[in-house]
């Protein structure tokens, strides 16, 4: 430092080591400061511990149960309850009474839940039916906007452990990642303590039950929702006899809800041909079907090819099997459907499909049941004209005979997990079966927009089926169980998302015409590899093991005859 | 009282606080990001950072030959010099004509800088729809220009045009803030060297290349590099408007990185990738800067 032309050679020295001495000094004291805060907000340790329980079947077993020390396992309650309740909502309101006799909660004690703003409604509905019958427990919703921000609100409380909330709503897409990121607790326990109503006639319908709950073997979740895609339709244009006479006449078969979707090509190319003008004055195209950039591309290619008898992953060595003759039908029917689509169908976000076809601007298209919803509202352009059928299937070869195969999509479907951070993890799984129940979840799933029946008897109990008809119509319920029994989960493994996020992304780009199938094909084979040595594959393996024996049974044959399974 | 400087223990004490928050909030998560870059972390791993095994420049070998990766950022390029470029010219523009006084010029600034005071997720959404077929784009402007075949332009299906519509939000929504810039700093020109120039009979033109421009060339630079920076981390208008579509034709680095590490959760990797842009970013300043001010500046 020059000062007056004078070098100060010492003091700047001085000066730079006083500055050093004091940045370290404050970073050591920092890291303190910070390591003390952490200690004193450090959630609950969480410890394994081998419990021996007697099953209420007589048979013992050993199971290895994570507790937080603040839930001993406790014995069996008795499953009896209030009365006018059903049995899966009785016991768990008597489990949340013996826990509080017990002392295991106290009254007043708060539990916590990480939703979506859409299911809120939903879910204070079950809060103002729990909070009947167990007032002196209460549920605090904690609402986020966007589905996204709770899948990395879930993955960071896996990562910081805080125990801010004790269940979260999440897309059974994310199970396989937040079970193996250590957030979602094992339920198998209280499934067997406290009886959720999975058997029976009232049990959720399967495949759904178990694929969206189980993972390597192990529940994890409850069902709160379904999404299995039904195909919809323009009915008035699908009955009119003129349409119908001309349609034979070109193509020589009847007008009809297509069987496959070689027939929907026909019908969308004879539709959209006709230039016909929607209620909403806009053009009326033949189809709508996902094959947009953000997320959903992934749902239409995955189903036909999935119905064409492709199988993701190789059952022994879990090399991706996209990359395959199935895999180029799926996109050969996409692109030969692409002229009689919308252009935004590769453009746009998921709910223009929905915007479109209550405006009747679509003839076909496929999509969660909400879409049923908002076609039977009154602002809907479609009520009244509106069908609904199972989605369209494809011919494939099978020992020599041709066999029709449909299976239905049933992209992200809301479960709850309990948090493994939860202080009161019994408690709160108690809610979500009381929550979840046949007369309760009912009543919840029908008070929202984004939650779906899923119970069978809701759809074959005179007593439920009358409400469930309100909100659906007669004609889709039927349509509705049907295409739950043949639906299939999303890749529900570790890393579910980035794989059909890849998928997503070239699907859209084929669609785009920036990219050809067999080069996108090879490229998410690629990819799907590679995310698949980053996880490990015999986990991977294990994981795709298990829930390749939940796809629905159809699907299944066709693997074990082209050798796949 | 007395002139006698505080002891240095008060001083270290004072300074504790802003220090704590200072390495709370930047320097330590920033150290950690570096770390994280050298290890296989992933949350959805099932074990804790600190226990990722250290692999080395493995990630950073790996995105130097990850093509999505090296296209996101060779696209994020362009699309910085061709934003920048363009709003840079036209702030500067707008700058010059509005430094005369004219009636409602200050509503004509308020109207300029409005864009500004959007957040650029509105200013994305907005623009989504616009850009739609049947969006004012297409069905006012482009109508009225070349009349039917505008309805047929599908401004998010082909690359190019995405691109485009992704540029023109930029622009809207950007331009004043260069705009901003360059009217303080031609407004602070002194007027009695222009004045000089006008007696000695120079032409506008020359009063404004070579008295007002090199003059304001230390304000351009700052409003260069701001903006070029801002820019670079271009994410709302590509989420929103395209997804990073068609296919992976519109996703910058910004885009990508946030799907490794907050949907594909793979924390090390866009950390070494966002080190990668970070450096680059570092260099590309500071050579941009040199050059202005020391060895343009000579």
């Amino acid at each position: 430092m020059y000062i007056n032309g004078v070098m100060t050679v010492g003091e700047e020295v001085d000066k730079s080591r006083r500055y050093f001495l004091v940045t370290i000094g404050s970073a050591i004291v920092a890291l303190g400061v910070g390591y003390a805060i952490g200690r004193v907000t450090a959630p609950a340790k969480v410890t394994e511990k081998i419990v021996t329980k007697i099953v209420t079947t007589t048979t013992t077993r050993t199971e290895t149960v994570p507790a937080t020390g603040t839930t001993p396992v406790s014995p069996t309650p008795t499953p009896t309850g209030p009365a006018g309740l059903s049995g899966v909502a009785a016991r768990a309101v008597q489990g949340v009474k013996d826990l509080i006799n017990r002392g295991v909660v106290k009254p007043g004690t708060t539990m916590r839940i990480l939703h979506v703003a859409g299911s809120r409604a939903n879910l204070e509905k079950a809060i103002e039916l729990w909070s009947k019958y167990v007032p002196e427990i209460k549920v605090e919703l904690i609402t986020l906007g966007q589905e996204p921000d709770v899948y990395n609100k879930a993955m960071q409380e896996a990562v910081t452990k805080t125990g801010t909330f004790d269940a979260v709503t999440i897309f059974s897409t994310w199970l396989g990642d937040l079970v193996e990121a250590g957030l979602a607790k094992p339920l198998d326990e209280y499934y067997s303590k406290y009886d959720p109503g999975y058997t029976g006639p009232c049990a959720p319908i399967t495949p759904l039950r178990d694929y969206v709950t189980m993972y390597k073997g192990h529940r994890y979740s409850l069902v709160l929702d379904s999404d299995v895609f039904t195909l919809s339709y323009r009915k008035d244009l699908l009955n009119n006899p003129d349409y119908a006479k001309e349609f034979e006449s070109q193509y020589g078969m009847k007008l009809k809800v297509p069987d496959t979707w070689e027939e929907l090509i026909k019908m969308a190319e004879f539709f959209t041909n006709l230039k016909l003008k929607a209620p909403s004055g806009g053009r009326v195209w033949g189809a709508y079907f996902y094959a947009e950039p953000r997320f959903a591309a992934y749902i239409t290619w995955l189903n036909i090819f999935i119905e064409a008898g492709g199988i993701p992953f190789d059952l022994k060595t879990m090399d991706p099997k996209v990359d395959s003759p199935e895999g180029r039908y799926a996109f050969d029917v996409m692109l030969r459907l692409k002229p009689y689509m919308p252009p935004e169908a590769i453009t746009a976000s998921w709910a223009d499909l929905y915007d479109k076809f209550i405006k009747g601007e679509t003839v076909f298209t496929a999509a969660w049941p909400s879409l049923t919803k908002e076609a039977h509202r009154p602002t809907s352009l479609v009520k009244d004209k509106a069908g609904s059928a199972l989605m369209p299937g494809v011919e494939v070869e099978v020992g020599g005979t041709k066999k029709l195969v449909k299976a239905a999509p049933n992209p992200v479907n809301w479960v709850v997990i309990v948090s493994n951070y939860s202080k009161h993890p019994e408690l709160t799984y108690l809610f979500f079966q009381f929550a979840t129940a046949p007369d309760i979840g009912l009543e919840m799933v029908l008070q929202g927009v984004i939650l779906d029946l899923f119970r069978r008897c809701w759809f074959t109990d005179p007593k439920y089926r009358a409400k469930a008809a309100q909100g659906y119509g007669e004609e889709f319920l039927d349509v509705y169980m049907k295409s739950i029994e043949i639906s299939y989960p999303d890749l529900l493994i570790r890393g579910g998302p980035e794989y059909l996020a890849k998928l997503t992304t070239e699907v859209n780009a084929v669609m785009a015409g920036t990219k050809d199938p067999e080069a996108a094909l090879s490229d998410v084979a690629a990819e799907w590899d590679s995310i698949t040595k980053k996880y490990g594959v015999d986990s991977q393996l294990e994981a795709w093991k298990s829930l390749a024996q939940l796809f629905p049974e159809d699907v299944k044959s066709v693997w074990k005859a082209k050798g796949y399974m | 009282m007395t002139d006698r400087p505080a002891p240095r223990s008060i001083k270290i004490l004072a300074n504790l606080p802003l220090n704590a928050l200072l390495y709370a909030v930047l320097i330590i998560p920033f150290l950690l990001m570096i770390y994280l870059a050298f290890l296989k972390w992933n949350p959805a791993g099932g074990y804790e950072w600190w226990r990722a095994p250290l692999i080395g420049l493995a990630n950073f070998h790996k995105a130097l030959h990850d093509s999505r990766f090296l296209s996101s950022l060779g696209r994020t390029i362009a699309y910085v010099a061709i934003v920048v470029t363009i709003e840079f010219l036209l702030g500067l523009l707008l700058a010059y004509l509005l430094l005369e006084k004219f009636p409602g010029k200050k509503l004509a600034i308020a109207i300029i800088i409005y864009p500004l005071m959007l957040p650029p997720v509105v200013v994305a959404t907005i623009f989504y729809l616009m850009f739609q077929d049947y969006g004012p784009v297409n069905n006012i402007f482009l109508r009225s220009i070349i009349g039917e075949k505008a309805l047929g332009i599908h401004w998010f299906l082909r690359p190019d045009t995405a691109f485009i519509s992704l540029i023109i939000a930029d622009i809207w929504q950007w331009t004043p803030f260069i705009f901003l810039i360059m009217y303080s700093a031609l407004s602070a020109v002194p007027k009695r060297l222009i004045e000089a120039a006008q007696v000695l009979g120079a032409s506008n033109f020359y009063i404004f290349w070579r008295i007002r421009l090199p003059l304001i060339k230390p304000l351009i630079v700052i409003a260069i590099v701001l903006r070029a920076l801002e820019a670079f981390k271009v994410f709302d208008y590509v989420y929103i408007m395209t997804g990073g579509g068609p296919g992976t034709s519109t996703e910058t680095v910004s885009v990508y990185i946030y799907r490794v590490a907050i949907e594909y959760h793979d924390i090390s990797y866009a950390s070494a990738m966002s080190l990668i842009v970070l450096l680059l970013i570092i260099i590309v300043t500071r050579i941009f800067i040199w050059y202005s001010f020391e060895r343009g500046g000579r």
